[in-house]
């Protein structure tokens, strides 16, 4: 019963799924005693050639949507863009818990901030060239940044740097506004910031600052890939048929955590396919990677326990959260008491089995979720006193109702039209009314959901909204502060993340502290950034649901399988035994 | 004729011009749909989404909005979609047309042999106990949901027998001819017959009762008087004049199909045709490809209209104009 | 979709001016018609297996709620206590499996659907909402286009352009763009659709069966329009305008009684239409809301289910084909019955 989660959520609704951070449990490889992806071999691997050669065949139901790494904002698109295109830094393309260090990648080191953390020189790299075989040169980066606001994408990542409140879709100029000063003699790049942000080393490993040439059009490219400077190229993108990636003839290893040589000599992902012929096809050693295992229907789910299958699946725990927002603007969930009650009453182990079991997403009560920084587990709202959820307490439950003096109010669930989100919502009606409420839903196409349930123009329509989210890149702020913080409460606009329209002055102050002790004093940030966690949970602005996880579904003849938190799944680094 | 189908014409243009603006209105007063928020990224300012709004003419009247769609679509056809900005809806369409166009002249072909036979046997056979069997076949065909079918025939044909009987068979989904002709044929079959068997069944209705109706008409009589055998008679009279109503049925279900009606067929078999992307368009509310499908559409019903008229003409000629 | 405007197409009924009650003659001959009366029978026992859903939800299968999830619930299977939802086996417990038929008919007959629901419970109650919709909207479709028709054939001219264009127009919609489209912008309506004191909320039955019933009126105008234009100019009719009736009296005590026998005859083939549409708005999920259920919802549900557990579809499938087949077979007989001498026997 974890059918459709519609893609569309992921990559229009900017749920973009992205890996995560700390002590991941590759479960499957554990279980099934799969020895190919240990960390010893990942080392190997990353610098040898032995395994190189053949194509390797990716199965999805649907493209990621436009190609310009500018806008693109999906893991579908990112994954491959890993393998193309280079960034200053990046998330170390290695397996486990080490995937999320940021290493140098184009630049030769990490600098330290100068001028009060707002300065930061990099020493570039020479002789890289792009796949077109031009040099790169730092004032390929200027461009690379300006095309942040020409071509019209999440530039609130970008928004810091000085200069760029002065950019539009019209132009900019970060080289003139001194934001991003480029010095092609000594090989150096200056980025300059309006105020200190430690989370800048984290925004420039995702792709949107991935290089690409000067000369790039500070347009969109629609479905064209500006070149890179990664082990392969993009050859063709149609986002009806196929994308095609073959090698780089300029790539060379720098540093081989950063960005090693691939494998297969050929990667083609396929595009139109039903998630069940997916499964099918690389089941039967036609293709060889399903992407869409987030929605291999409930039936094929259940085959795929089959023990002869049992080396070809990967389990592994995503950094993402499926919860329900409570509307804090009106009854009944102004109210902290029947906030809290819903939190007792929900069942969490229905929303599991809807989700497809144990095996594929963990109760939890909390925002941040397990193995992210500053988690520390927590769990008011079981039965017992336990910090991880073991059952509802619908006693206390009721009797928060009563407290609230809120019970027999009507409340409408919102939630997506597909079968998770309906059966979520409807689990959520029947936990809603066994505690006195009269509940109904509104269910909503996923492309509209999550906008509609974003502008405060519609709250007056429901009182709990299911959403998701996957965590951009490993910092807390990217849970507490985007998502439950008083500053992304944007009134009347579909781009407010905050749907619970939570704002407690008091946790804010403390989510400012935190940021502002990243870079001095990293620990005491991380201990506010617990606290912060804690007190959210405590006035419960959501029903946090569970923490998914993610299915990979192989081929039998794919080995050198490696789970990064940031990126998932680490294509170019499997190889064909055939 | 001709001012006929001019008339047509105007008409159906006039139609989808409510059409369109009715889509067009429905879409802006649905709430949640700000195109611009689905291109801006998952946590975009309020200034950036007012950039994008402005880039995409979002903030101009939505009358001037309408005119420069409609522009795009037919001067300067490059018209992109909102959910992919680097998309061209009038591309996109001529991409999923093949498919559509390949399961509906194979399920047509099917419909016709298959409602011929059956009208025809039913209508010779009439009093015998044939008749009412074939009868009910039909109204079976007639009554049962095609994206029910379409799931039944899956679970036979992809599950229950796929280890033995159906080994052959390629999963869900459509493959180009260009491709692999083979593939093409396997992966259509079942789509084929799904979709015809509604067609079968009403089409034989209609013919039996036809040719039943027509037996009594002076000029079969006159035929039979003339010693001319059943068959022929049959052949050469009833059934061409039975043509015309099957004829103009025809004409009309295949440009529906052709224009996008066969949706549950294609999204029950994964077929990524224009019924798919209509579907998709509309699950997505894209609204550039939803206009775009809709005149679509409506192109293939004049176009359908038209050829009705003329076969009509060809068939009877009492309306052959002079 | 052309089957129907085929099968709305049947012309000339006579106008019931015979000698005798032309009613009772029209039922004595369905009467004799035992194919009719057969499905006629099955259709009624559809409607009363439905109508007694409440029944068994209460007092034959469970504790008289089977439309919430049951996803942590336990029954009966040979006795022993199963959980109705249960965990993948082999080594990596991958989805949870709803429990497949035990044929016991107080204990999951047909299994259980994604979310551990009694897909027999489901099936009843979804045959109330299902065939609600149906007869409804078909109702709602016949008056509506009976009453656009009787205006516009009776006053003809520019009334009757207007109109006939405006049916056109609704004609020429496709029917599902349509369905979606309304029904989108409803469901995020809270507060449902005013039409003057009736209110809708989003979620009840009555937004798809007046949707679907309003896609529907121009299959239906169509042919009545044509009889009200043959009975317009009809003696009787200029007698009672010679007689100084008003135009409300004679559009409904003159004009109407001859063709509601044209609309008695769509009737059963309106329902068989609406309810196939109704599953297929469903199916899309566009149809019927929770918590309501109807055969398209659980069919749509059955989908990520098909190969493991096919009767949380097939079930519904049959039922769905039962009904409409019943229909369109009793529509045949209705039809011979009102006019043995029908010229054109379609659809």
């Amino acid at each position: 019963m974890r059918q459709i989660v519609s893609k569309a959520v992921r990559t229009r609704g900017g749920k973009a799924g992205l890996g995560s951070l700390a002590a991941f449990v590759v479960l499957a490889l554990a279980a099934a005693g799969c020895g190919s992806s240990s960390p010893t071999t990942n080392k190997s691997s990353g610098t040898t050639t032995g395994h190189a050669g053949g194509t390797f065949t990716i199965l999805a139901n649907s493209a990621f949507g436009v190609a310009d790494p500018a806008q693109n904002y999906t893991l579908e698109e990112w994954q491959l863009l890993i393998d193309s295109h280079d960034g200053l830094v990046t998330f170390a393309k290695v397996a486990g818990v080490a995937g999320t260090k940021i290493v140098p990648d184009l630049a030769t080191s990490i600098p330290t901030p100068t001028n009060g953390g707002k300065t930061y020189v990099f020493n570039i790299r020479r002789g890289i060239k792009f796949s077109n075989g031009q040099t790169l040169k730092p004032s390929d980066f200027v461009t690379t940044f300006e095309r942040q606001f020409t071509v019209p994408g999440p530039t609130s990542f970008y928004s810091g740097i000085v200069g760029a409140s002065s950019c539009s879709t019209k132009g900019c100029n970060l080289a003139k506004s001194g934001g991003v000063v480029a010095n092609n003699s000594n090989y150096t790049l200056t980025i300059n910031l309006t105020a200190p942000d430690p989370e800048l080393m984290d925004q420039l490993s995702l792709p949107f600052a991935d290089v690409v040439p000067a000369g790039t059009s500070l347009k969109l490219t629609g479905n064209n890939v500006p070149p890179g400077t990664g082990p392969y190229m993009w050859k063709s993108y149609n986002p009806n048929t196929e994308a095609v990636l073959v090698r780089n003839p300029y790539f060379h290893v720098w540093n081989t955590v950063a960005q090693p040589a691939g494998n297969p000599n050929e990667i083609i992902e396929k595009y139109g396919l039903q998630v069940s012929s997916e499964v099918t096809q690389v089941l039967n050693g036609q293709a060889d990677e399903v992407f869409d295992g987030d929605s291999i229907p409930s039936d094929q789910l259940t085959t795929l326990n089959s023990s002869q299958y049992t080396s070809q699946v990967h389990v592994n725990t995503l950094t993402a959260d499926y919860y329900m927002a409570l509307n804090t603007t009106r009854a009944p969930f102004n109210n902290l008491d029947a906030r809290q009650a819903i939190n007792y009453a929900a069942n969490r182990a229905a929303y599991v089995k809807i989700y497809g079991g144990s095996s594929l997403a963990v109760p939890a009560c909390q925002i941040l979720p397990p193995n992210f920084p500053s988690y520390k587990p927590f769990c008011p709202y079981t039965s017992g006193a336990q910090t991880v959820w073991s059952g509802p307490d619908l006693t206390k439950a009721k009797a928060l109702v009563k407290a609230s003096g809120t019970a027999g109010q009507k409340v409408v669930v919102d939630s997506t039209n597909d079968q998770v989100g309906t059966a979520l919502a409807e689990q959520m009606v029947s936990d809603l009314n066994a505690i006195g409420y009269k509940a109904s839903t509104q269910l909503l196409t996923a492309a509209n959901q999550y906008p509609y349930i974003q502008n405060s123009a519609n709250a007056g329509t429901w009182n709990i909204a299911y959403s998701a989210w996957f965590q951009d890149y490993p910092a807390p702020s990217d849970f507490l502060n985007v998502l439950l913080g008083c500053g992304t409460i944007h009134k009347n606009s579909d781009a407010s993340p905050n749907i619970a329209e939570f704002c407690d002055p008091a946790i804010q102050k403390l989510i400012n502290e935190a940021e502002a002790d990243e870079a001095t004093n990293p620990s005491q940030a991380a201990s506010l950034w617990t606290q912060v966690d804690h007190m959210d949970t405590q006035q419960a602005a959501w029903v946090d649901l569970f923490n998914p996880k993610q299915i990979d579904v192989l081929a039998k003849t794919v080995q050198g399988y490696k789970w990064n938190p940031q990126w998932y799944i680490l294509i170019d680094q499997l190889w064909l035994n055939k | 004729m001709l001012t006929f189908i001019v008339r047509r014409t105007l008409w159906t243009v006039v139609v989808m011009f409510v059409i369109t603006v009715l889509v067009f209105f429905i879409f802006f007063k649905t709430p949640g749909v700000d195109p611009a928020r689905a291109i801006a990224g998952r946590n975009p300012s309020p200034q950036v989404l007012a950039e994008v709004r402005a880039q995409l003419g979002l903030n101009r009247p939505l009358w001037v909005q309408y005119g420069v769609m409609m522009k795009k679509i037919f001067i300067t056809r490059d018209l992109v979609s909102y959910s992919n900005q680097g998309t061209r809806v009038v591309q996109e369409i001529f991409a999923a047309a093949p498919a559509t166009l390949s399961l509906v002249f194979g399920a047509s072909l099917i419909w016709i042999v298959m409602a011929l036979v059956m009208g025809v046997a039913a209508a010779q056979l009439r009093g015998r106990i044939y008749d009412p069997i074939l009868m009910i076949l039909a109204l079976i065909g007639v009554s049962t949901p095609v994206f029910w079918l379409g799931q039944v025939v899956n679970l036979i044909t992809q599950s229950s027998l796929h280890s033995n009987v159906f080994k052959w068979l390629p999963p869900l989904g459509y493959t180009s001819f260009t491709t692999s002709p083979l593939l093409w044929f396997e992966g259509l079959i079942f789509p084929w017959i799904t979709l015809s068997i509604l067609y079968i069944g009403f089409y034989a209705r209609v013919l039996r009762a036809n040719l039943l109706e027509i037996q009594n008409e002076d000029y079969i009589r006159t035929a039979r008087a003339k010693g001319l055998s059943e068959r022929r008679v049959l052949v050469r009279h009833s059934l061409r004049t039975s043509m015309i109503t099957f004829v103009s049925l025809f004409g009309l279900d295949f440009g529906a199909l052709v224009g996008g009606g066969a949706i549950l067929t294609e999204v029950v078999y994964g077929i990524h045709g224009v019924g798919f992307l209509t579907y998709q368009s509309l699950t997505n509310l894209d609204l550039p490809t939803i206009i775009a499908v809709v005149i679509y559409g409506a192109f293939f019903i004049v176009l359908a209209n038209a050829l009705v008229d003329i076969g009509y003409a060809w068939l009877d000629p009492r309306v052959r104009p002079t | 979709m052309a089957a129907v405007a085929e099968q709305v197409s049947v012309p000339g009924l006579r106008p019931a001016t015979a000698g005798r009650n032309p009613w009772a003659l029209a039922w004595r001959r369905l009467r004799r018609n035992r194919i009719a009366l057969a499905a006629l029978v099955l259709f009624l026992l559809i409607v009363v297996l439905s109508l007694a859903a409440p029944l068994y939800a209460h007092d034959i299968a469970h504790d008289g709620n089977v439309l919430s999830p049951n996803l942590n619930g336990t029954t009966l299977v040979h006795g022993k206590l199963t959980p109705v939802m249960q965990q993948g086996g082999g080594v990596l417990k991958l989805g949870e499996a709803p429990i497949g038929p035990t044929w016991d008919l107080s204990h999951y007959f047909l299994g259980a659907d994604g979310i551990g629901r009694d897909v027999a419970g489901l099936l009843l109650y979804g045959g109330r909402a299902s065939l609600q919709i149906g007869v409804s909207s078909a109702v709602i479709c016949c008056v509506v286009a009976t009453l656009v028709a009787l205006v516009a054939g009776f006053f003809g001219g520019l009334t009757d352009t207007i109109l006939s264009r405006l049916m056109d127009i609704i004609w020429a919609f496709p029917v599902y763009l349509l369905a979606i489209s309304i029904a989108t912008v409803l469901l995020t309506k809270s507060t449902g659709i005013q039409v003057g004191f009736l209110h809708v909320s989003a979620t009840s039955l009555w937004t798809p069966t007046v949707i679907i019933g309003f896609i529907y009126v121009p299959y239906v105008y169509r042919p009545v329009r044509g009889q009200v234009l043959s009975v317009v100019n009809k003696e009787f009719v200029e007698a009672a305008i010679a007689q100084g009736a008003s135009n409300v009296r004679l559009i409904f005590s003159e004009i109407l009684p001859n063709v509601v026998s044209t609309v008695i005859v769509l009737m059963p083939l309106m329902i068989a239409t609406t309810i196939l549409t109704e599953a297929a708005l469903s199916f899309l999920s566009v149809g019927v809301q929770p918590p309501n259920v109807s055969w398209g919802t659980i069919i749509n549900n059955g989908q990520a289910l098909l190969y493991t557990r096919p009767w949380v579809s097939l079930a519904p499938g049959i039922m769905i084909v039962l009904t409409v087949l019943s229909l369109n077979v009793l529509g045949d007989g209705v039809r011979d019955a009102l006019d043995p001498r029908a010229k054109l026997r379609v659809g």
